[in-house]
This record gives C-alpha cells, structure tokens and sequence, in this order.
C-alpha cells in the first residue's frame, strides 16, 4: 500500500524541508495519478461485483424471479449449520493445505537445485520442462490423469497384469487423486518462484558459510533457508490460493463423490439457479482464504520482517 | 597459523586457462598481495586457495597438509569476501559466532571469543546490530572478525577495501596491517590497486594473463620491475622502444640515445623504462652535457599539491612525464611552452 504514498522529495531530506530552498516542499509529485486506471479497473473489475455479490448473499432465493429482494441471513445459517457444507469447506482446506506442503517439500529442492545450475543452456532446459504441465489447458490435463488413475486405467491395468493386485485399487475421485492432479498444476508455481529466490539471494552467502566451516546441508538450513522465508512464503501463498479455488481439478478427477468449494459455487449458480446461495459459497471460501493468508503473513511477517 | 605452499595451480574453463602455472611459497605470519588487472587470475586462485574454486591441475599444501581436494568446509581458512557476504538475517555477534558454532564450540567460549574478536575490530558496542545498520566500514570489520575469530591456519581477503571511500580505505588497511602482525595471521590479499598492495604486503605477487610476473618485496617490485608488464603496472613509466646499440648505449626508435646505466642490461632489450619522478626539468641555460639529457618543450602541467606532473614534448617528438616533487616554495613555475631539459641520474633507466 505504500505506493499510494509516493510524494517524490520527502524521501530525500528525510521529510524535512531541504535548507535553503523552504518552498520547495510545497510542490508535491504527481506520480500518485499513474495509479489512477488501475485503481479503475480494480474498482470496477472488482470492487462492484464483490459488493454485488455480498448484496446477493443476503437475498431471497425464489425460483421463480430473478430479481434480488430482501435481506436475510438464511444462505450463512444454511452454510453454517449443515455439516455437509462444512464438511465440503474442511474438505477443501485439508486439500490445499497438504497440496502447498507438498509443493513445498518437493518444489524447495527442485528450485534450488536449478537455480544452483551452472549451465545457462541446462538451467533453460530445466525451467522449461517444469512449467511444461502448465502448456496444456486443465481440462486437456485432467483427462489425462483420468487415463492414468481410473478403475480400467494405465496404473491399474499394469499392477493387475503384473499380479501384485486382484481387484482394481479405486485412485479416481478419491482426495489423493484430487491432490495429485493439482499438485501437477502447482508444483510449476512453485518451483518457478522458487528458483527466483534463490536466484536473488546467490551464492556468496552459501560460500562464505562453507569457508567458515559449514558442510553444504548445514550452510543450506542455516543461511540459505532462513533467507529465502519470505520468497517460500509467497510460493506457500500462491499454490495455497491456487489450490483453494481450483475448479477444474476436482470436477474431473474428484467427480461427485469428492466435493469441494469452487464447483460447489458452479454447481449452486449454473445448475440449481440458486444465485444468492451460491455467492453465500463464494464469499466464505474467499474470506476463508484471505483470512488464512492475512494470519499466516502477520505471523511470518513478525519473525522475518517485512515479506 | 601455516605457511602455505602452491605448486603449479592450474584452472581450465573449457579450453580457456584462467590461472596457469602458479607456484608460491608463503611463510607463517606473511602478508602476501595478488596484484594484477582484472581478470588476471588473482580471485580465481585465491578462490582455489579456499576451496571454493576447483583446481584443475597442481597441488595446495597449508602447512605440511596438503587441501587440494578437500571442500571448503574442511580447509580452515577465514575469508573475506568482496562484498562481505555477512549474513543479513544474524545479529553482529550471530555473524562472528557462525565459524565458532560450526567447531562446536561451547557457548560460553564461544561468547567469550565474539566479545575478543569484537572489541579486537573495535565494534563491541554493536554485537547487537544486523549488519545493514551498519556503515560500510562496520560491516568491513565484521567481515575481517568472523573470518578470524576461529582462528583460521591462513587469512584470505578478496577485494576487501574496494567497497569503500578513499580516506576509510587508507584507515581500515594500517588497521588490517596492525592486526595481521599482531596476531602472525598467514595472510593473502587480493587486489588491483597497486598502492594499497605497497603499502601493506610483506611481498606482491603481480599477475598477468592467469600467470606470475613477479614476486618480491615491494621495494624490489617497484625498483626491479622484471617485466615491462610490471614496471607499467606499478607506478606511471615513460617508456622507450627501441635497441641496444654497443655496449652501456640504448637508441630509441625516435632517434635520441641513453646511457643504459643500470649493471643487469637483457641483451635483447627493446624498450628502455623511466619512472616520471625520475626526470627533473631545468631552464634550458646553461644546457648540461652528457647522455641522461635532453632538450623539450613543456606541453602540459598538472598541479597535484604535493608534487606537479609534467608532460613535455623532445625535440624528436617523443613524450616524456616527469613527476617534480614541490618541495621549493619560491621555484618559478614552468608553463606550458617553456624549453626545458630534462634529465635523469644514470642508474634511473630500467630496460626490458
């Protein structure tokens, strides 16, 4: 937000009137402006359609009109007072949730590896082939791993010819599935923002570490890590509210046995009709998500200054 | 505390050889300076040298153990890096306790041996600092502390001073001089300025081209450049192509002929050196004899406080500098246009 506070000349003289030129504070920068169309966009693009959206959250649903009218808090006590909605929410968290701890155990290694690549050729090689997966559209990608994970699929197929199994072991629209399918999506997310980071903070410190006398893990944890938290963070962040919100994922390869929040959304505005309920759904999966990010980046924020 | 021995360090990227051929010896508790342009070689086998660097070919020994292969970690050699390289998210004293800490140290010797280290660099006050509130010089100290605080077999330092402002630069090296003969630190300093290396070293060691030009004391380096390469490289030098003609007698390509002086003359020589402050000017009256001297005219004068630099112009057309020290406060001043002649004593000429 500190942007919003560009005023030029203070920076220089500490906020003080430089000496000898007392006027001169007077005329402030007009930078401030060039954020006037995006602050547009951002009001129009989002700032009316969330109010409209609160505005519907609280309407009456009637199947018949379209029209919003009254206000009432039903669709929150219905979300709040099924468990099967709940449970769609816990579903979704536990999803994203162990998607970005994932993402983090093999993306940090991964990320780090490539960024520590000597070879300009190789390092291009190798960001290319992790952000590959993301070439193909969700759909095009889930299908695949429907290939792969269904009852009659690759995987299944295989250990039965191989004798190790005697019946089909069910993979698709279970949680692991789900969890795997987004993992394909994140990981390149990750792994890409990652190896930025580490990029930046180069290798001096790493060596300066060794000469004193750390093996390279000890170096790694001790200096490197601790210096890289708020670029892990922000990966964290990134495949945590990608994870959230994906929609096509779990529709494909959750099917309707593995519900989550995003084509709940879908489901309530597109095939039941019930407009209102389903921006009661999208508010509280965005708030959910906002919330967890706002407490987690205090928390880090704390520990590791500003992020 | 160890000497360190370097026998034929070779570095090869690819066919091309960074660092060729070095060999060097150097004593417990010497001083050494690298000094030579960039990309000379002198980072790279200091790199080398703290393990950092692989060697392609050759062999470092610290003391009687030899380190060629082993990684950095297991050197035991404290460096510091050009740009500090402190860590940004540890304290001063978390920086200086780092070595210490990896030695398995016990806390309370630990404590006590930031605290020496700390008030050795004269920053005991600010153990509590992260290193970005400190000055340029601060953060250079605390380098040079937790590069010696576990007490290192040898110093390295690459760069160290260049971060800084001229006045700091000149302070932080008779403070570095000071402590490294203090505490009989075996020491190698990387550098390209070639006062700092006079100024501090027990002994230089020029590079050119990844390979040893010369190593001697600065005494001899400057007085008894070997190569050409060096007599430029350290200090301003007039230089003279051109050819021995008989024997004590140089002719240069402009025409004009010297007396070689000096006793060891290379029998192939083919450039004759003179340092600018070598050459004094006088009034062309009365015009003194012999072959050390010569008619010019004086073309440009910079006035530098302690001395005045002076480019004059022969007969010939060749250029000379001289350097004149301003000792005499009454001189009359020569200006651009005067005929001068200059001279220089006999054993002043050095040929290569």
């Amino acid at each position: 937000m500190s942007a919003l506070a560009i005023t030029g000349e203070d920076s220089l003289t500490g906020g003080q009137p430089a000496p000898g030129c007392p006027g001169r504070r007077r005329r402030r920068s007009t930078a401030g402006w060039l954020l006037f169309p995006s602050l547009t966009l951002v009001l129009a693009g989002l700032i009316l359609p969330l109010a409209l959206m609160a505005r519907t959250s609280v309407a009456h649903f009637d199947a018949a009109s379209p029209d919003l009218a009254g206000f009432t808090l039903d669709n929150y006590v219905r979300f709040f007072g099924e468990p099967f909605y709940l449970m769609i929410l816990a579903r979704t968290l536990v999803v994203a949730l162990s998607c970005t701890a994932i993402c983090l155990v093999l993306g940090v290694p991964a990320a780090f590896v490539i960024s520590r690549v000597e070879s300009r050729a190789l390092k291009t090689v190798l960001i290319l082939a992790t952000i590959i997966p993301l070439l193909m559209g969700n759909a095009v990608r889930a299908a695949g791993w429907m290939v792969l994970l269904a009852d009659k699929g690759l995987i299944n197929s295989a250990l039965l010819s191989a004798g190790l199994i005697a019946e089909p072991v069910r993979i698709l629209y279970t949680g692991s599935a789900v969890v795997i399918g987004l993992i394909a999506v994140l990981l390149p997310f990750m792994v890409i923002s990652l190896e930025s980071v580490f990029e930046n903070i180069g290798t001096a410190y790493e060596e300066a570490a060794q000469t004193m006398g750390a093996p390279p893990w000890t170096a790694f944890f001790r200096v490197t890590l601790p210096l890289a938290m708020p670029g892990i963070f922000s990966g964290c962040l990134l495949c945590f509210v990608l994870a959230m919100n994906a929609y096509a994922t779990p529709v494909l390869i959750g099917g309707p046995s593995f519900q989550m929040m995003a084509p709940k959304v879908f489901e309530q505005a597109i095939k039941v009709y019930n407009w209102p309920f389903a921006a009661t759904i999208a508010l509280v999966l965005m708030a959910v998500t906002l919330a967890l990010s706002v407490a987690s980046s205090l928390a880090l924020q704390k520990r590791y200054g500003v992020l | 505390m160890s000497s360190i021995l370097i026998r034929d360090l070779v570095k090869r990227h690819g066919a091309q050889v960074t660092v060729d051929r070095v060999s060097l010896e150097i004593g417990q508790g010497e001083f050494v300076a690298f000094l030579g342009p960039s990309g000379c070689g002198k980072t790279t086998t200091l790199r080398m040298i703290a393990g950092l660097t692989e060697a392609s070919a050759g062999s470092i020994h610290f003391g009687t153990r030899e380190v060629t292969n082993l990684p950095p970690y297991l050197r035991d050699a404290g460096l510091v890096f050009q740009g500090y390289a402190l860590f940004p998210h540890m304290s001063v004293a978390e920086n200086v306790a780092f070595g210490l800490q990896m030695r398995k140290v016990d806390r309370a010797e630990v404590r006590r041996r930031v605290d020496e280290a700390l008030s050795l660099v004269k920053l005991a006050h600010l153990a509590g600092r992260l290193p970005k509130e400190l000055s340029g010089g601060q953060q250079q100290r605390v380098a040079l502390a937790r590069a010696i605080v576990y007490k290192p077999e040898v110093l390295l330092l690459d760069e160290p001073l260049s971060a800084l402002d001229a006045k700091l630069r000149t302070e932080v090296r008779t403070e570095l001089r000071r402590l490294q003969s203090a505490l009989g630190l075996t020491t190698i300093f990387v550098t390209h300025d070639q006062d700092e290396a006079l100024s501090v070293a027990d002994r230089i060691v020029v590079m050119s081209a990844g390979r040893v030009e010369q190593v001697g004391t600065p005494r001899e380096i400057y007085q008894r450049p070997a190569t050409r390469f060096v007599a430029e490289f350290i200090g301003l030098t007039n230089l003279f192509p051109g050819g021995l003609e008989g024997p004590g007698r140089f002719r240069c390509e402009s025409g004009e002929c010297f007396s070689t002086g000096s006793t060891d003359v290379p029998p192939n020589a083919s450039v004759l050196a003179i340092r600018p402050e070598h050459v004094s000017l006088l009034r062309d009256d009365p015009a003194p004899g012999g072959a050390c001297a010569l008619a010019a005219t004086v073309e440009d004068v910079i006035y530098r406080g302690a001395l005045t630099e002076f480019v004059v112009r022969t007969a010939s057309g060749a250029k000379l500098a001289a350097h004149l020290q301003n000792t005499d406060l009454g001189r009359d001043e020569l200006r651009p246009g005067d005929r001068v002649i200059a001279s220089w004593p006999a054993d002043a000429p050095m040929l290569f």
